[in-house]
């Protein structure tokens, strides 16, 4: 129940930073994809299923204020999730490269779908122009977010893992 | 994580479960957007105060992001501010050298008040010898500007050279002090004829060597010694010096004296060339 809530907080905080903080100045401004560092981090952390929710739940918040149809984000957060579940197997706490790796590749698949999805369906054909000024930088910004903050999931995760253990002992 | 599998429903299925939910949401969403607008509405509902608030920090944080932006664009400014002062006080100082510089010319002018019939040309100085007393100089004209060799070069009240070489926009003077310079001179009021030598030997003692004075002239200390209407290259009447000592030769013919030149080489920065050729 506890991480339940705190996910459920922590989607929240994610989102509303992601949504006014680093939009703030600029609408058209690199905003890097704290949810996607989110739904990776617990991925990663916790597996297939825990990634999976988080990003579906992610995606929710994230459907029902940018997009006038419910489901692609959601899907998108869903599957990324998912997949990151499979490196559990290589999570090591103090391995930073793995995260930092499988970031830069969400997030480039993660923006590669939304491009499919939001432009080259519309027949906006300039990729180079799109992968160069946008999905470049916000993979960028987004890993160096990752850095710093899934630092602070691992221990975050590390705490509730303990909780739930102390109370299993009880 | 290790899941039960009685207790928990494995990641694919759930995955599987949570597809058919999003497809469904795209779905109704896209036939019957009305008709989950509510869960759109919710969601805002919890979020947007948060959004709101994370807004005003946002708002807060950028004011001061502001402030912090308007303290480097005031730095800057103040930077720039200082180079513009740097800039005026430079040209303060470049304002200052003409000053000095006017005061020269206006020096020199008054040169030129006191020799009218010579057509004159000032001109600066560029370089000297390395030597810390040069006896040679660069001026900064030449045969465009209308010198020639031999033009005679003077700096404020005194005659302080000659040009050897002259070149398109520069001209090579050789000063009075030189070894090699030997002036004919004569000295007033007695107007008695002799020899000025260059002899950078005595001018470290700051005197130049006045020969072959006739026994006979009455001359005295602080007579003025001018260029003598005999000199081939020198025109005549300008200021030499001024004697400042006065010896017998031993062959009792002649009379040595010691002149202090008029014109100070260790500072000389404009002359006035004469351009009429004697």
């Amino acid at each position: 129940m506890r991480r339940v809530l705190t996910l459920a907080v922590l989607i929240i905080i994610n989102f509303t930073l992601q949504s006014t903080i680093f939009g703030f100045h600029d609408i058209n401004c690199i905003t890097p994809n704290l949810l996607l560092i989110l739904t990776m981090s617990f991925g990663l952390m916790r597996g297939r299923k825990e990634g999976l929710l988080v990003g579906f739940f992610s995606g929710f918040m994230v459907d029902c204020f940018m997009s006038n149809i419910m489901g692609p984000f959601m899907f998108l957060y869903m599957i990324i999730g998912y997949i990151n579940g499979f490196f559990h197997k290589n999570y090591m706490i103090e391995d930073v490269l793995l995260p930092l790796i499988v970031i830069i590749v969400d997030d480039i698949a993660f923006n590669f779908m939304v491009y499919i999805i939001y432009f080259l369906l519309h027949r906006r054909l300039e990729l180079s122009d799109y992968f160069l000024n946008i999905m470049i930088p916000e993979a960028l910004i987004t890993a160096l977010l990752t850095v710093i903050i899934y630092k602070f999931y691992v221990a975050c995760n590390r705490h509730l893992k303990e909780k739930s253990r102390g109370k299993e002992a009880k | 994580m290790r899941y039960d599998r009685k207790k928990d429903i494995s990641p694919k299925y759930l995955l599987l479960a949570l597809t058919i939910i999003c497809v469904a949401f795209m779905i109704i969403s896209f036939f019957a957007g009305d008709k989950i607008a509510f869960i759109k509405r919710y969601t805002n509902m919890v979020v947007s105060p948060i959004q709101q608030g994370i807004n005003k920090i946002g708002i807060w944080t950028d004011s001061k992001l502001e402030n912090l932006k308007e303290i480097e664009a005031l730095n800057k400014e103040n930077e720039e501010l200082q180079k513009e002062i740097d800039e005026y006080k430079e040209q303060i100082t470049i304002y200052q050298n003409k000053m000095a510089e006017l005061e020269e010319l206006r020096a020199l002018y008054d040169l030129d008040e006191s020799y009218p019939d010579y057509n004159k040309t000032a001109a600066h100085v560029f370089a000297k010898d390395s030597t810390s007393w040069f006896s040679i100089f660069y001026i900064d004209k030449g045969t465009d500007d209308g010198m020639f060799v031999g033009a005679n070069v003077m700096c404020h009240d005194g005659l302080a050279g000659i040009i050897i070489e002259c070149y398109d926009d520069y001209s090579k003077v050789r000063a009075v002090i030189d070894d090699n310079s030997n002036i004919s001179a004569k000295i007033m009021p007695s107007n008695a004829l002799c020899t000025v030598e260059g002899n950078l030997n005595t001018y470290q003692d700051g005197v130049l060597v006045v020969k072959n004075i006739d026994k006979d002239a009455k001359i005295s200390v602080g007579d003025k010694v001018v260029t003598s209407h005999i000199s081939e290259r020198f025109h005549q009447g300008i200021t030499v010096g001024y004697i400042s000592e006065i010896t017998y030769d031993t062959n009792n013919l002649t009379i040595t004296a010691t002149i202090t030149p008029a014109v100070d080489f260790n500072n000389i920065s404009d002359v006035l060339v004469i351009t009429d050729k004697k």
